[in-house]
């Protein structure tokens, strides 16, 4: 949230390197972020492969890190408003999918149900889907977090981190601890259609269709809204907030049903995206997200859904070109650059706590 | 002068208790010897978490028919017979041995003063776990489905210091009533062969199993004529594999793994990046967590094209299993999983070591000494022996298609010869 951000400190003298160190973290990391595409381009093209191959990878990176993305904005929101870490948000996400499954069931949605059906009951599931982990994580924030708002930082942190595995516990009770496979009900491998002989599949589409209004929408209500406005205020300064008389803990309640429902649209997403579900998908889901929303900008809405999307071209074209056991490696090593040069993220500004 | 004996008689202390404690790995348990009791107990460890419930289930049902048949109200001879069952997985690790979970298995069946055998691990990984443990206690242990290599030779396949590393008393305690990898990898290169396969795409799961006979495959592969075009190891918490999947170029695909693993969703996006790319999996995916689209599998027209591999044949080709499923059925109401046969048979051939020793049922080492001797032996399998290396002489592998959500048995699978790579067996 870009309410997180404080005035520029003041200027200091500068040192020799300074101008090379914002040279690279201008145009070196611009240069660094797009030198995969662009090396693998060149050699598809020397081996005669055209733009397709890349192209195709770029596709579902897109799509991929619209999902990252979604759930990416719920770190952002919470820690730009109260510098927390909320590691059982991925966690509650999990939840999410495993409500829009049950839905399924509930709502006799499966394979030969009719395109009118089919979206009628898959936008229920979507609104059922976000309410729920809406819910949950207000319901985690007035439990756990909000007794703890004076406490030392740690406190909320490690209360994060046992909430995350109540979740996890959960899940296994609710649909046991291995992987399964859920119906494919957008049939997501589908080639939809092809631009220029790029496939683009119904899950790309489905994941950037839910993705972009919602960003939208999240923007226009945190941007032009009244409560958007005091949670950018109480982002900025709480106690000042308190003092013009912003209710600091029923905003806080908002911020996390905000990123609440977008981890419930992403759930969905996710579950129609992948088809296969576990409990531990949350964690997983979660520390990516978590690192798109660093490597954006922790606290900025832009720098969330850049990283997510980022992160999510990085993933596809490490597992295709790389090798998939490289994959973390070669993700977390852009994140290390980017935090070198650019300790607040790629579009990110400092926030309370930095600056 | 006081303090530096002060300090000599605290390292001596700490020496004392650090070799104490790096010989208790074993459990404390009597290393190898008698049995003081007349009362014997057999453990099995299995995964009964996760994916695996249901084949593990099979062999435990299968071993408690077995025990009932050869062992009738727990008698054998001069000896009563418990069986002890352990889970070897964990909420957090399901579908395979944890790691942890396994250790303390086989410390506990180390520990007990009662132990005489320990039937297990389902899955490779664990086995390296137990059996070192297993063997310093000098307690004889069967696996009823283990195939890595590396547990009992050091043929393709291996990994340097295999298997001595396993067995720290320097005698061997650990045997198998299934084939090992380099024979499932040569009956898997000879499906695809007479399939029209000329290359493929080889994927495992990293775990020692699926690592293991990914590299038996590969070593099979060559001599078979089939070009291994591509090698990953695919990682069980990515959200899928597409981007992986968009490289695969062959005729052919094979996943090297286990279902817990993520099987299904890698079978799924292989079989939507290749339309027409036949597809293979091992003993691993022979389920019906895996196969089954209503149990999580995998979808019927994936299963459609998909073919296992497993080392138990059909009733047709195993017809001295007959009476034994059908008691099966009577008893648990369903048809066994292929690894209920496996669960019997391992039972069977340990009470048939016990009764082998006679009066000497309580002796470890003697029923290791029985183990070991097993020649010619008259089973639901077939007729096989145990090696000196613990490995069964039992080579047949079972092909199996996906019919109606279920692993179908097609046709017996006789590895060629040529395509079993050669090593040194020790």
């Amino acid at each position: 949230m870009e309410a997180a951000s404080v005035a520029a400190a003041p200027p200091v003298a500068r040192r020799r390197g300074d101008t090379l160190r914002r040279l690279i973290s201008t145009y070196g990391l611009i240069i660094a972020l797009v030198a995969l595409p662009v090396l693998y381009t060149i050699i598809d093209l020397v081996h005669g492969r055209g733009l397709v191959p890349i192209a195709d990878l770029l596709v579902q990176g897109i799509s991929n890190g619209a999902i990252w993305a979604l759930i990416a904005l719920g770190y952002t929101l919470v820690y730009g408003i109260i510098e927390l870490i909320n590691f059982a948000h991925g966690d509650n996400f999990m939840i999410g999918t495993f409500v829009a499954f049950t839905l399924y069931g509930t709502l006799g949605l499966t394979l030969a149900t009719g395109p009118l059906g089919l979206i009628g009951g898959l936008l229920v599931c979507l609104i059922v889907s976000m309410i729920a982990c809406g819910a949950t994580n207000v319901m985690i924030e007035r439990v756990a977090y909000r007794p703890l708002r004076n406490a030392p930082k740690l406190a909320p942190l490690i209360t994060a981190v046992g909430f995350s595995f109540i979740l996890q516990n959960v899940g296994i009770l609710w649909f046991g601890s291995s992987q399964f496979s859920v119906p494919d009900l957008i049939h997501s491998q589908h080639v939809l259609f092809t631009v220029a002989g790029v496939r683009v599949h119904n899950s790309d589409v489905l994941a950037v269709a839910v993705t972009i209004p919602l960003v939208f929408l999240l923007t226009l209500f945190i941007t032009r809204t009244r409560i958007g406005k005091a949670m950018r205020a109480t982002a900025q300064d709480p106690e000042a907030a308190r003092l013009m008389g912003i209710n600091v803990d029923t905003t806080i309640s908002f911020t996390f049903l905000m990123g609440g429902l977008m981890a419930g649209a992403a759930s969905l997403v996710y579950a129609l995206y992948q088809t296969t579900l576990w409990y531990f998908s949350g964690f997983q889901a979660g520390l990516i997200a978590f690192t798109a929303a660093v490597m954006g900008g922790i606290g900025n809405l832009k720098g969330a859904v850049l990283g997510g999307l980022i992160i999510g071209c990085l993933q596809q074209i490490s597992d295709n070109r790389i090798g998939a056991q490289w994959t973390p490696a070669v993700v977390f090593a852009y994140l290390v650059l980017i935090m070198v040069f650019r300790p607040q993220g790629l579009v990110g500004e400092e926030t309370r706590e930095a600056g | 002068m006081r303090l530096r004996s002060a300090a000599a008689t605290g390292s001596c202390c700490a020496l004392v208790v650090g070799l104490a404690a790096c010989g208790g790995g074993g459990g404390g348990g009597a290393t190898g010897g008698k049995v003081a009791a007349k009362s014997l107990t057999i453990y099995s460890s299995l995964p009964f978490q996760g994916t695996s419930r249901g084949q593990s289930t099979a062999v435990l049902n299968g071993e408690k028919l077995a025990l009932a048949k050869f062992a009738p109200g727990g008698k054998l001879g001069q000896f009563t017979i418990k069986l002890q069952s352990l889970d070897d997985s964990t909420a957090q690790n399901p579908g395979t041995a944890d790691e942890g979970q396994t250790r303390q298995n086989a410390r506990q069946a180390a520990g007990d003063k009662t132990t005489i055998f320990y039937l297990g691990e389902f899955n490779s990984g664990g086995s390296k776990v137990s059996i070192p443990i297993l063997n310093k206690g000098g307690i004889p242990q069967i696996s009823p489905a283990n195939t890595y290599v590396g547990l009992t030779t050091n043929d393709p396949g291996s990994e340097p210091g295999e298997p001595q590393k396993y067995y720290p008393s320097g005698k061997r305690t650990y045997a198998r009533v299934v084939p090992r990898d380099t024979i499932q990898g040569a009956a898997l290169v000879s499906v695809m062969k007479s399939d029209g396969c000329k290359s493929v795409t080889l994927w495992n799961d990293g775990t020692t199993y699926g690592a293991g006979l990914a590299r038996n495959v590969e070593l099979s592969a060559k001599p078979g004529g089939i070009a291994v075009q591509d090698k990953q190891r695919t990682d069980k918490t990515a959200p899928n594999y597409r981007a992986l999947a968009a490289g695969i170029k062959s005729d052919c695909f094979l996943w090297s793994g286990v279902t817990g693993e993520n099987g299904v969703q890698v079978f799924k996006d292989a079989a939507a990046a290749c339309p027409n790319c036949k597809l293979y999996g091992p003993d691993g995916v022979s389920e019906e967590a895996f196969t089954n689209p209503a149990k999580g599998g995998i979808p019927a027209n994936v299963g459609a094209r998909t073919k296992t591999t497993v080392a138990t044949l059909g009733l047709k080709d195993l017809p001295k299993a007959a009476p034994v499923i059908a008691a099966y059925k009577k008893k648990y109401g369903a048809a066994p999983d292929p690894y209920g046969i496996y669960g019997y048979e391992t039972m069977a051939l340990a009470l048939d070591a016990l009764k082998r020793a006679g009066a000497q049922a309580n002796d470890r080492s003697a029923v290791i000494g029985q183990l070991f001797q097993t020649k010619n032996r008259n089973s639901i399998l077939g007729t096989y022996s145990i090696d000196k290396n613990g490995d069964t002489t039992l080579t047949d592998y079972g092909l199996y298609a996906v019919k109606n959500g279920k692993p179908t048995y097609q046709r017996k699978v006789v590895a060629d010869k040529k395509l079993i790579p050669s090593g040194s067996s020790s």
